[in-house]
């Protein structure tokens, strides 16, 4: 196996907390080793994934002054190791202000499994959204300042450099389908967002925790993390038909204003979460269209409300995307509708848990349904048997309909 | 014996008997409740918790806890970093209850790997803390005024003279049909409480090991809950236990549940 420099150094970290001879000792080691296989149900009963995995956050600190480094690696028999930072940061502590540099985790909003305003981290759906959302949202590196005025907090980020979603690789049973009339060459030269000033991120939110409501305020001035896919086609001028078709992923800016709030009503807590992008392009069939893009804004919103009945723990949330000034050439929906939900109930003191979350797209009548069990056998050792049903034949869930498996994941927390 | 003599036996009497017996006598079962729920244990406390939940095979199971609790005068603001076991390690619960008898406290929770402060609903008082024999309710200060309560009898508990009282919940969807607490005179301290679930069978019990005074204040230390009809036991410890130590209330925000104990 041949290791990248970066992988070698984040490797020799790992032993080197492993072996003993650490000369600074942290003050917290904590992560978790994994086993994680996948069956497919349908076909041959292919394995989806065979994955073992370790974990680790290193932290240290004084009183003004921590950081954590959080490296992991993925292992797969056969293949190269995957091994990486997720977080690597500084942080500095004053009477009202956090400072963290580095590479770190931003989550925004107050949404489950949907991200609205929390657009800082981008994915990595290596794995579509299958992955435990520590491990979907990527690091990125840039430098967060937090002010504090009692339970009112002001936060500014600046990422110097922009971080696009990681799609899953070519082959990958998870890699998106696209509805091209004929296979596209793709050409990824207009891909790259150039590193430089003027692409840097900023964004800047204000929060607070109130008796009665919490509430988030959040503008951006982003890329979109998901490529815009521009088509360009070539035609045969005497038969006027399609010969060729070029595709040239790009990242454009947005601009993104929005906000969520949590409250509770009596037995209730009601979530609300909504956002306006500015600077959205979206492909379309319109022949006058030279690449086949039009930009809309588009606004996106959800409301979710949280309740326990019988000891069930029940969550619901209703999203809908809708793309403002709309042409009926778009390829997507004006209004996409979807719905999740959630079931969780605990038994013998909490170390038996029954689970179920489903995606459930309106506008395609297609769902994932996430039934799982987990079981505690001792502290911090965990056994998971789970199912992913993909139901549908179109739409964001449906064009998975024949990657339906079953799971099981062993984890030992230390 | 002569009317003298009656007279000094009489004085010597009631020379014996505390002043307070007399003012005691005369309480009802909710002025004994009340007592208990305002007995002062300082403005401040900062502890570590330690839970043992141990299953009808003997099997243990060790969570631990570092809490902070602050009376702001019309609210109570309570902080928990969760430090054992591994899995839950860093996540923080705060909970903010008030004087005020028709206002639901308040709780958010802070998840780690989704580096996610949520608002939770107080409503569910019923679940168990952490796996253990305690619900949410068992370790808040239930409000005297959600139970009906009657002193069924007077008795010393192990050494000491208790009033055993009844209290009845005035909301009959309530997780238990009934409670008995006995409660040390004077010092106001429940010693045992017996717990009788929605169909009035008995459920399981509640017994302080150990309590001292600290800084003046009357502390629960150390507490057992067996629940009978599990045959599952969750033994509480506190340790480190600082009253009135000075706890700035930056502690008790959004801030502190994200950065944990550092």
């Amino acid at each position: 196996m041949r290791l990248t420099p970066l992988k070698r150094i984040v490797l020799s970290l790992i032993l080197a907390f492993f072996v003993s001879g650490v000369q600074a000792q942290p003050n917290s080691l904590t992560g978790y080793a994994r086993n994680y296989i996948g069956v497919l149900l349908q076909g041959d009963h292919e394995y989806s994934i065979i994955q073992n995995t370790l974990n680790l956050n290193v932290e240290q600190s004084k009183d003004k002054v921590a950081f954590k480094v959080n490296p992991y690696i993925y292992q797969y028999p056969n293949e190269n190791m995957e091994i990486g930072l997720r977080e690597a940061y500084l942080d500095m502590y004053f009477n009202s202000v956090d400072l963290r540099i580095g590479k770190q985790q931003i989550i925004w909003g107050k949404a489950d499994g949907v991200f609205i305003t929390d657009i800082v981290s981008p994915k990595d759906l290596s794995e579509f959204l299958l992955r435990d959302f520590d491990e979907i949202r990527m690091g990125v590196t840039g430098v967060k300042a937090n002010y504090y005025i009692g339970d009112n907090t002001f936060e500014i980020v600046w990422l110097p450099e922009f971080t696009p979603t990681i799609m899953p690789p070519e082959g990958s049973i998870w890699r998106p389908k696209y509805s091209f009339p004929m296979q596209p060459v793709f050409d990824h030269s207009r891909e790259k967002v150039t590193p430089s000033l003027e692409n840097s991120e900023f964004f800047a939110k204000y929060s607070v925790l109130t008796s009665r409501v919490d509430f988030e305020l959040m503008a951006g001035y982003a890329f979109n993390d998901d490529p815009t896919m521009h088509v360009v086609k070539t035609m045969n001028p005497a038969t006027h038909r399609l010969t060729g078709l070029t595709v040239y992923p790009e990242h454009h800016r947005l601009t993104i204003g929005g906000g969520s709030f949590s409250t509770t009503l009596g037995p209730f807590v009601v979530r609300g979460e909504g956002a306006y992008y500015n600077g959205k392009y979206f492909n379309s069939t319109d022949p006058k269209l030279p690449e086949s893009v039009v930009e809309k804004n588009y606004l996106h919103y959800l409301v979710g409300l949280d309740y326990t009945l019988w000891d069930i723990h029940l969550s619901s949330q209703f999203i809908q995307q809708a793309i403002l000034d709309y042409d009926p050439m778009i390829e997507k929906d004006e209004y996409d509708n979807m719905g999740t939900f959630l079931a969780s109930r605990n038994f013998l003191n909490e170390t038996l848990n029954l689970q179920l979350f489903v995606y459930y797209g309106f506008n395609n009548n297609d769902a994932l349904v996430r039934p799982k069990v987990t079981y505690d056998l001792a502290d911090g050792f965990e056994l998971l048997l789970g199912a992913n049903i993909f139901t549908g034949s179109a739409g964001w869930f449906g064009q998975y309909d024949n990657n339906d498996m079953v799971y099981t994941k062993i984890k030992y927390s230390f | 014996m002569t009317s003298k003599r009656i007279q000094f036996v009489f004085l010597a009497i009631m020379l014996t008997i505390p002043l307070s017996a007399f003012s005691q006598d005369k309480l009802t079962g909710y002025q004994v409740i009340e007592n208990v729920y305002n007995r002062p244990t300082g403005t401040e406390m900062k502890a570590n918790l330690t839970m043992t939940l141990i299953n009808s095979r003997g099997d243990e199971r060790v969570r631990e806890i570092k809490q902070y609790t602050k009376d702001f005068g019309k609210v109570e603001k309570k902080i928990m970093f969760f430090i054992k076991p591994a899995d839950v390690r860093n996540t923080s619960f705060m909970n903010w209850s008030y004087d005020d008898p028709n206002k639901d406290d308040d709780q958010w929770i802070y998840l780690p790997a989704l580096k996610k402060v949520k608002r939770i609903s107080s409503d569910s008082k019923n679940d168990n803390f952490m796996g253990s024999d305690f619900t949410y309710d068992d370790l808040g200060d239930r409000k005297p005024q959600d139970d009906t309560h009657k002193i069924l009898r007077e008795e010393e508990l192990n050494g000491e003279p208790c009033y055993v009282i009844e209290s009845i919940p005035k909301d009959k969807d309530y997780m238990y049909s009934r409670t008995v607490t006995w409660i040390v005179k004077d010092k106001w301290v429940g010693l045992k409480k017996e717990f009788y679930d929605e169909d009035g069978e008995y459920l399981k019990t509640l017994k302080i090991i150990e309590y001292k005074k600290i800084k003046g204040f009357w502390i629960i230390i150390k507490t057992e809950m067996h629940n009978v009809q599990k045959n599952h036991t969750t033994k509480m410890d506190l340790s480190n236990i600082v009253i009135d130590g000075g706890i700035k209330n930056s502690m008790f925000t959004e801030r502190m549940m994200r950065r944990g104990l550092k």
